[in-house]
Order: C-alpha cells, then sequence, then structure tokens
C-alpha cells in the first residue's frame, strides 16, 4: 500500500496544472511529469514532491497555459444583455403594471428596511457593556398587596453575595439620588441625573472615559465623574480631572470626565459619586439589609450555572436577614443584561430603565415586516401571471428559434429579480426621505447612513431582494416558460381556465391587509380607552414641581401665595409621584385576635391632596389641619385594602406604620375609591395614605387652570422665583408623565398602523392592476350582455361579484386569528376593553369599499363603453 | 536569410527526436538531451519547444500507449516531418558552407 501512496504526485500542484494547462496538451504532459515523479521518487521522495512542483511552476508560461475562453463568456454577457434590453422594454411598454410592481415592492421594502433600522436601535441597548452580567430583582410577595416582580435591591446584597459566593465575580450597585445642585466658586447649574456607585461600576459598565482611568476613578467617598456636558458648564474645559466642585456641604474631585452616556443605555447620568457619598459606613451599608431602594448588578464567570447559584439564593437570604421565613417575601432572581431593556414590561419600581420597551413588540414588528413583503411580493406574481398572454408571443418566438424552457425561465426570473433590484434603489431612497418624519413618530433618531456604509448590510440588503425577486418571479417564471409555441403563435388564447392560485393569493394579501386593519382599530380603541379611563382621580392640568430645600422651608408660604392667584385652583404636595408603584412599606392594624402585619403600598401626601386630585371618598373623612393627629396617626386606605383588612367599617379601626409601637398607633379615618395610581397595565393595589409634614415633600402638584394655561404658568415663575433664588423652575405636566408611561405601546400602534395602510395601498394597487386585466379579457363578454340589454348594474355586479367574494373570504380567515392575536395583546393590560366584533365588521366594511372603488375605475370604464368598438371585428 | 528560422534548441530537440526515431515522447527526448548534451532540461522548456515546433509544422506527434507509472496517462510520440528533416538540413548546409568559407589561417593559432 504504502509503495501506491508514494508514487503518486502531489495532488495540489497536478490541480494547478490541469487548471491552467491547455486541455490539447494536458494528457501526455500530466503522464510525463508522473513517469517522472516516479522516478525521481524512487531515489528521494522529498526531492521528488519538490521537482515535481518546481516542474509544474516553469510549465506556468505562454504557450502552455490554455487560452481561457473568452468566447463563451461573450456569448453570455449577449444573452444577458439582450434580456436586459427585452425587459427594459417591457417595463416602458407596460408602464402602469411596471409602477405598480416597482412601487408595491418599494413600499415593501422600505417598510421593512425601518423595521430593521428599529429593531437594531432597540438591540442595540446595552450591548457595549461587559458580558455575563446580570441584575439582581426580586419576586416581593408581601402580605396585603399583589406580588411583584422589582427592580430593586437592598445595600448589603451584592457584597455578602460576592463574598460568598465563588460564581460572582463583582458587584456594582447603582443608587439614583435625582437633581441636585453643584456649585463651583460663584457658579451653579443643576446636574439632573446624580447617582451613586461603587468603584467597579467603571469596570463593568464601559461607558466612555476621556479622561481618568476606569480602575480609580471612583475610588473614595467624594471622588466624582462628570459628563463631557456638565464639564463643560461648569469649567468650559473638558480636561477637569483634579478640578473640584461642591454639592450640599461636600466637596467632590473630579477624578473622571466621561463621553455623555449615549441614548441606548438603559442607565442615564450625568455624574456619578461613590455609594459612600451619601455619608454610610462602608462596613455598616455592606451589611444593610431590610429595605430596597437601589440597583444591583452582578457580573458572573463564565462557568457559572445561573439556575444553580439561583437555588441556593433562598438559604443565603435566611442567613444573610438571619430569619427563616424571609422567603416567603422575598425571592432573588437575576436578569440578564440584554433584557434588562426589552424584557422588563411587567417588573416594577423600575426607576432606573430608560426608555423600556416592551421586546414583544420587536416580534410583531418583524412579522408585520414579513407580511408587508408578502402582500407586495403577491402583487407581482399575480400581475405577471395574469398578463401572461401579452408575453405569449415572445416566448411563442424564441422557443421557436430555438431556446430552450430552462432558458426562457432564467429570462423571467432575471427580469423579476431586476425589477426587484430596482426597488431597492428606490426603497432605499424612500426611507432616507421619510425617515426625519418616521423618527419623529415614533421618537427614535434611526438613521440609514451608517448602515449604507456598512459592509455587511449591502450584501444583506441585496441578497435579500435576490431572493425576493427569485421568490416572486417563480411562479410567473414556471408558467410562461411554458407555453407551446405553436399554441400561441397560431394566436389560439390559452385555455383562460379562472385560476385557484391566483385567486387565493389575493385572499392571502387581503387576510393579511385585513387582519392588520382590524388590529389596528383595537390597538386604537385601547390606546384611546386608556387615556380616558376615569383613573379615579384628575390628571389633566396638573404641573408638577420638583421640591428643593429651599421650597422645602417656604412650602406653606409658597402654597398660600400660589392660592391667591387667579388661575391657580388647587396646591399640594406629595412624597411620590402618581403613575408608578408607590413604595411598599408595613402598615399594622389591631385585630380582635392580635396584630394584623400587611405590606401594602403608601404614599405621604399633604392635608388636601384628596381635593386636588379629585380623588373620591367612599367612607369616613378626608385629612384635615384642625385635628392634630392627623399629622402621623390617620391614615386614608383604598377600597381594596379595606377589603384585604377585612373589616365591616375600617372607619376608626386602630393601624399604624409597621414600626410603630403597638400601644402608639394611629386611626384610619377614611376610605377612598379605588383609583389607579400606577400604570394601567397594573391591577390596583392596595394603598395607605398619610399625612407626615415632618418628612418634607418631593413633588409639589399645582391644579391650574386649563383654559389659561400660559397665564397660570407665569404666575407659578413669578412666586417660585420669590421664594427660590438658585434652582430655576423645572416643571412637568403629569398628563405628559402618564403617556410616557404607554409609550411603548403607543408606538406599537403607530407602527402597525402605517403598516395596515400601506399594506391595503399595496393590496388595493394590485387589485387595480388585476380588474384592469381581468375585464380586459371580458371586453367582448360585456359588449354582448350590453347589446342583448344587460343593464350597468347588473354588469356592474356581475364584474365586481368574483373580487368580493374574494374579500368575504379574506374576512372569514382574518377574523378569527386576528381575535386570537389581539386578545393576547390585551392581556399586557389589566384594564382592558373587550373586543368589539363590530370592529371586524367595521374592517371588513373598510376592506370591501376600498376594493370596489379601486376597481370600480375599471369596472365603470368598461361597462360604459360603447358595444360597437369592443365587437366591431368579430 | 533563410525563410526557416530555428533556435539552437530547437534544433537539439528536432534532431534527439529524429534519433530517437520510434521512441520520441516527452521523457525520452529530454533524457537523450541530457544525457548526450549534459545540460539540464526541464519539462516546460522542453514541451514549449515541441509545441511551438509542431505548430510550425516541422514535427509531428501522436498518441501511444498508456502505462502505469504514468497515471494512466498515454505518452504523445514525436516524429520529424518532411518540412522538419528540410529545414534541418538546411540549417546543417548553411553551417557547412560557412565551415567552407572559413580561411585556413583563421583557426591557425599558435602557442608560445
Amino acid at each position: 500500500m504504502s509503495e501506491n501512496i508514494q508514487i503518486s504526485p502531489p495532488k495540489l500542484p497536478t490541480r494547478f496544472l490541469k487548471w491552467f494547462c491547455n486541455p490539447l496538451l494536458i494528457e501526455d504532459l500530466e503522464g510525463d511529469l508522473s513517469e517522472l515523479f516516479v522516478e525521481r521518487a524512487n531515489k528521494n521522495h522529498f526531492k521528488a514532491k519538490l521537482k515535481y512542483i518546481l516542474d509544474v511552476l516553469l510549465l506556468f508560461r505562454p504557450g502552455i497555459i490554455r487560452s481561457f475562453d473568452i468566447k463563451n463568456r461573450l456569448i453570455n454577457t449577449s444573452m444577458l444583455r439582450n434580456y436586459l434590453k427585452s425587459s427594459i422594454r417591457n417595463l416602458l411598454k407596460y408602464k402602469s403594471f411596471s409602477s405598480i410592481n416597482i412601487f408595491s415592492l418599494t413600499i415593501g421594502m422600505a417598510a421593512c428596511m425601518v423595521i430593521f433600522l428599529f429593531i437594531r436601535d432597540e438591540k442595540s441597548f446595552d450591548a457595549f457593556h461587559e458580558k455575563n452580567m446580570y441584575r439582581l430583582c426580586e419576586i416581593q410577595s408581601f402580605p396585603g398587596t399583589n406580588t411583584q416582580k422589582v427592580a430593586l435591591s437592598m445595600p448589603g446584597m451584592g457584597p455578602t453575595m460576592t463574598d460568598q459566593f465563588p460564581e460572582i465575580e463583582r458587584y456594582t450597585r447603582f443608587w439614583s439620588w435625582g437633581s441636585q445642585v453643584i456649585r463651583r466658586d460663584d457658579k451653579s447649574l443643576i446636574a439632573e441625573r446624580v447617582v451613586g456607585v461603587d468603584s467597579t461600576f467603571f469596570e463593568m459598565f464601559n461607558f466612555n472615559l476621556i479622561h481618568g482611568d476606569r480602575r480609580e476613578v471612583i475610588g473614595g467617598p467624594l471622588d466624582a465623574v462628570i459628563s463631557k456636558d456638565i464639564a463643560l458648564r461648569l469649567f468650559d474645559n473638558i480636561d477637569v480631572v483634579g478640578e473640584r466642585f461642591d454639592v450640599d456641604d461636600n466637596e467632590y474631585v473630579v477624578r473622571g470626565v466621561m463621553e455623555n452616556v449615549p441614548k441606548n443605555s438603559h442607565l442615564q447620568f450625568d455624574i456619578a459619586l461613590s455609594v459612600f457619598a451619601s455619608g454610610n459606613e462602608v462596613e455598616a451599608f455592606n451589611n444593610r439589609f431590610g429595605s430596597n431602594f437601589l440597583n444591583t448588578y452582578l457580573i458572573l464567570n463564565k462557568e457559572a450555572d445561573i439556575e444553580a447559584l439561583t437555588d441556593k439564593f433562598p438559604a443565603y437570604l435566611s442567613r444573610a436577614m438571619d430569619n427563616p421565613d424571609i422567603n416567603e417575601i422575598y425571592k432573588l432572581f437575576l436578569q440578564p443584561l440584554p433584557e434588562v431593556h426589552l424584557a422588563s414590561m411587567d417588573i416594577e419600581h423600575d426607576y432606573n430603565n430608560y426608555r423600556k420597551f416592551n421586546g414583544q413588540y420587536l416580534d410583531v414588528f418583524v412579522l408585520v415586516g414579513i407580511f408587508i413583503l408578502i402582500i407586495a411580493s403577491v402583487n407581482f406574481t399575480n400581475l405577471t401571471t395574469a398578463r401572461a398572454s401579452y408575453r405569449s408571443k415572445e416566448v411563442g418566438v424564441r422557443k421557436t428559434i430555438g431556446a430552450m424552457r430552462r432558458q426562457l425561465f432564467n429570462q423571467f426570473i432575471f427580469e423579476s429579480v431586476l425589477l426587484a433590484l430596482i426597488a431597492l434603489v428606490f426603497a432605499i431612497i424612500l426611507v432616507t426621505v421619510s425617515l426625519p418624519f418616521l423618527n419623529n413618530l415614533i421618537d427614535r433618531q434611526l438613521s440609514i447612513f451608517p448602515f449604507l456604509m456598512d459592509i455587511e448590510f449591502i450584501p444583506i440588503a441585496i441578497g435579500i431582494t435576490l431572493i425576493l425577486g427569485i421568490i416572486a418571479g417563480l411562479y410567473p417564471s414556471l408558467y410562461l416558460s411554458s407555453f407551446k409555441p405553436i399554441v400561441v403563435l397560431k394566436g389560439l388564447k390559452n385555455q383562460e381556465k379562472k385560476s385557484i392560485f391566483r385567486s387565493s393569493l389575493i385572499v392571502l394579501q387581503f387576510s393579511l391587509a385585513l387582519g392588520m386593519i382590524v388590529c389596528t382599530l383595537i390597538v386604537v380603541e385601547q390606546l384611546f380607552y386608556i387615556k380616558n379611563k376615569d383613573i379615579g382621580f384628575s390628571k389633566d392640568h396638573i404641573v408638577l414641581i420638583e421640591m428643593n430645600g429651599e421650597m422645602q422651608e417656604s412650602f406653606n408660604e409658597m402654597k398660600e401665595e400660589l392660592l391667591n392667584q387667579s388661575n391657580i385652583l388647587g396646591v399640594t404636595a406629595s412624597g411620590q409621584r402618581l403613575g408608578n408603584n408607590f413604595h411598599q412599606w408595613g402598615f399594622k392594624v389591631r385585630q380582635d385576635t392580635g396584630m394584623l402585619n400587611l405590606t401594602p403600598s403608601n404614599v405621604h401626601v399633604d392635608y388636601d391632596y384628596l381635593d386636588v386630585y379629585g380623588i373620591e371618598l367612599k367612607e369616613g373623612r378626608t385629612f384635615s389641619k384642625e385635628f392634630a393627629t392627623d399629622d402621623g396617626l390617620a391614615f386614608i386606605i383604598n377600597e381594596s385594602f379595606a377589603k384585604e383588612l377585612g373589616f365591616d367599617k375600617p372607619v376608626g379601626e386602630k393601624a399604624g406604620h409597621g414600626w410603630y409601637p403597638n400601644d402608639s398607633l394611629g386611626t384610619i379615618i377614611g376610605v377612598t375609591e379605588d383609583f389607579n395610581f400606577n400604570s394601567l397595565h397594573y391591577k390596583v393595589n392596595t394603598l395607605s395614605m398619610v399625612v407626615h409634614t415632618a418628612w418634607g415633600y418631593s413633588e409639589m402638584s399645582v391644579k391650574i387652570n386649563g383654559k389659561n394655561v400660559e397665564a397660570a404658568l407665569n404666575e407659578i415663575e413669578n412666586i417660585y422665583s420669590k421664594f427660590v433664588t438658585d434652582y430655576p423652575l423645572q416643571y412637568e405636566f403629569l398628563d405628559d408623565h402618564f403617556n410616557e408611561l404607554y409609550k411603548s405601546d403607543q408606538q406599537m400602534g403607530s407602527v402597525i398602523t402605517i403598516i395596515a395602510v400601506l399594506s391595503i395601498f399595496i393590496g388595493c394597487m394590485g387589485l387595480f392592476g388585476l380588474a384592469s386585466i381581468s375585464i380586459q379579457r371580458r371586453i367582448k363578454e360585456i359588449g354582448i350582455r350590453k347589446v342583448m340589454g344587460a343593464s350597468l348594474q347588473e354588469l356592474m355586479i356581475l364584474l365586481s361579484k368574483g373580487f368580493a367574494t374574494m374579500i368575504f373570504i379574506s374576512f372569514v380567515i382574518a377574523s378569527p386569528v386576528t381575535y386570537v392575536f389581539m386578545s393576547g395583546w390585551l392581556e399586557n393590560f389589566a384594564y382592558r376593553i373587550d373586543i368589539n366584533p363590530f370592529l371586524f365588521l367595521i374592517g371588513g366594511a373598510v376592506a370591501l369599499l376600498i376594493a370596489l372603488a379601486t376597481i370600480s375605475f375599471h369596472v365603470i370604464k368598461a361597462v360604459r363603453a360603447n358595444p360597437v368598438s369592443s365587437l366591431r371585428y368579430e | 536569410m533563410n525563410k526557416y528560422s530555428i533556435g539552437e534548441f530547437e534544433e537539439v530537440v528536432m534532431l534527439t527526436v529524429a534519433v530517437l526515431y520510434e521512441n520520441a515522447y516527452g521523457i525520452s527526448i529530454k533524457e537523450e538531451i541530457e544525457s548526450r548534451l549534459e545540460r539540464k532540461v526541464s519539462v516546460g522548456a522542453m514541451r514549449t519547444a515541441l509545441n511551438r515546433l509542431e505548430k510550425k509544422g516541422y514535427l509531428d506527434s501522436e498518441f501511444g500507449e498508456a502505462t502505469a507509472v504514468r497515471g494512466g496517462k498515454r505518452k504523445r510520440y514525436f516524429k520529424v516531418t518532411p518540412l522538419g528533416k528540410k529545414v534541418l538540413q538546411q540549417v546543417m548546409e548553411t553551417r557547412k558552407q560557412l565551415w567552407d568559407s572559413i580561411p585556413s589561417v583563421a583557426f591557425d593559432f599558435k602557442f608560445g
């Protein structure tokens, strides 16, 4: 055996030889070489190989190298040129059909491109940080409140877990401190987003540091990293490492300057200080358990098994909190970083999650993009097939001259690919032109330009276009190339049987379009419902003003002056803003059997909170300054909580915060109707409200006269500047804040609406073309019928009947699917509309009307034509 | 000048083909030249020359038998065409005339 292997010459050079060698010379040359090789190999195998290679290389010379057959290629390109020429002639000859085809493909592709850009943008969130990062979250099941997923954790968790679990490599905490006034010499400005983080933060999150070493920027409690923007505003310079600034009474040193945090980061901040800037002792803070008020991020090592790790959490937690029953309340889980942005819709108290988006909607977008492409390709397939008779002569002649079916097939595929490529060019132009408008609508900064430069995007786009062209052209090409030359050249019309294939494509098209119309109607109705549902308090014309130190001190005087203004109807304040879940903490009531401990949502408010917000009382009374005990010892609960407590008459029962001693409890003084203080995605939680004047409020709510907003804002501005000197007025409208809660849903709604409109539009273009062809074909029939005395009405019904039937079938197919799909979507809302069957009828009627209106152009033209012109030649 | 131009290497190749007579194929020609003239000949150089000569019509070729050492490929046997013979003769005659024309003193080297 080894002999055999030895005497065969090396393969690669032989292959090279075969490739370049003139085929006339190859046989004996190869033989000669192999003979030589065998002879040499008997002396020295290795040398023989080398010589063989050398010989082959020396053969690579003129006289031996084959002529690379240019002739064959010339034939190919000239054939292609012929295809191109006949395609272009056809495109120009039937302008309306070409433009319908190209235009619908253009719209379909443009829609897909925008969807692609949108998804790329959403997926780019947090992509630049360390891998293997997780956010520590909790599932809380407090007694007396809904079970909820929460993004917050306790300060002790990060450090102790990292100590105890080898899988966890490092942690950082992220503690949001809201806006702060920062000062330097005589300059002061507001940094809106100041946060506290651990020293590891910048090593885990790769925010771009312009100056400073990411391992050292947050070393001590007075170290700070500021954004470029803040640096420019405060120092007029970005190279400011070592400079100092003040917040409250502390002086901080700038250790790092970072690029402004990009928009595609779920964490947003302008200044990062150490968590210990809060004045907490390191040792105590790192072992602090009990309340959840910050975010914890963990990096696991690569081998870590998430499930196994999560299984160890309960034992850890009862150890850490020294409470064996703690796991009945808390269940810890790890959320992978990529999911924070796209899969946090069911997570509450998620304060540091900028622009969080419902990731399921991305799948919906992909689906919708595919749908619109299908609708566009169906147009192409249908119109080309229906127009087959226009090109039957061409096929006949080509076949007679000797074209094979395969060649004709290739020609037609070539044509449809060409069309798709033209559409691609138009689509890119269309996207470029319409993006600014779309960005405005969906609040994004999408741009196609980076992708046009992208080496990957262009081949992908062209590849998809080719595939699209081939799929759309497949059936017409098969069909067209199947014509028999004798039949078509003799002028015999192909047996014009009704094409089931074409009809079912139309049904498919209209099912999709109709489904999307109904979806749009349902989404719009649900969003309208959310916007206008009676949520139990008035959220309109409420101006929210954040309360800083100066405002806290002068709150009462300021309130008094504001109330004296003509356009201000009410002023109150609270510790938390409506529209989120309120923080939950312990609440106890005395029952016959003993103390009952529960954990409802809590908010502390000003005395007139219920009046200003128009929250209805069911029983009891509201807070009043006349009762001294109302400051801290009087509670107003909501109906859900009252039910949870189980008293017949809750008013007058003894109750208090969880930390109140049992012998100094307050009283429940009132019960309100349930109102939706949280977003309508969630059910109303149990709630307790209390007045604590000493705690200070975080936000002032000013109810203004809706008829005179401008004047009211001026009044607020004037009074504000009287009391607050170094903090410019910043306000927000409550209803804006509420709109923000449903932004993800609203954007989904916009996208679906646009796509639905586009798809019905494309579908109708196709229908328009088809109607023109099918009516053209029946023009003689119409002529005869007319001569025989058919009325215009009868003819119109005759011509529209077929299309109407198809729309009806689409309706029957689309409705149940849409119903199931939309019921699923509505599950996202705790408060939702029932799907109204009437909407389906509206959708169906709209589709039918649009379709009939579309074809009516051709129908009326055909029906009104003089029969003489169509029958003359018969 | 002569209407049949031919290079020195080509001449050698043609003469060798003639010498080998019925056994003139690639390897045998190469080896014959190598042994008689004591010079290395590459397959490429030789094959190009053979090819060129065949194109000019001085050589003719036909396929012979295939053998195992040749990997099942046939040999191409060359032989000199009448035209080829004429060319060779002409070359020889030209040389001969030149030799004859050399004056006898020209090569009368005296050493000393």
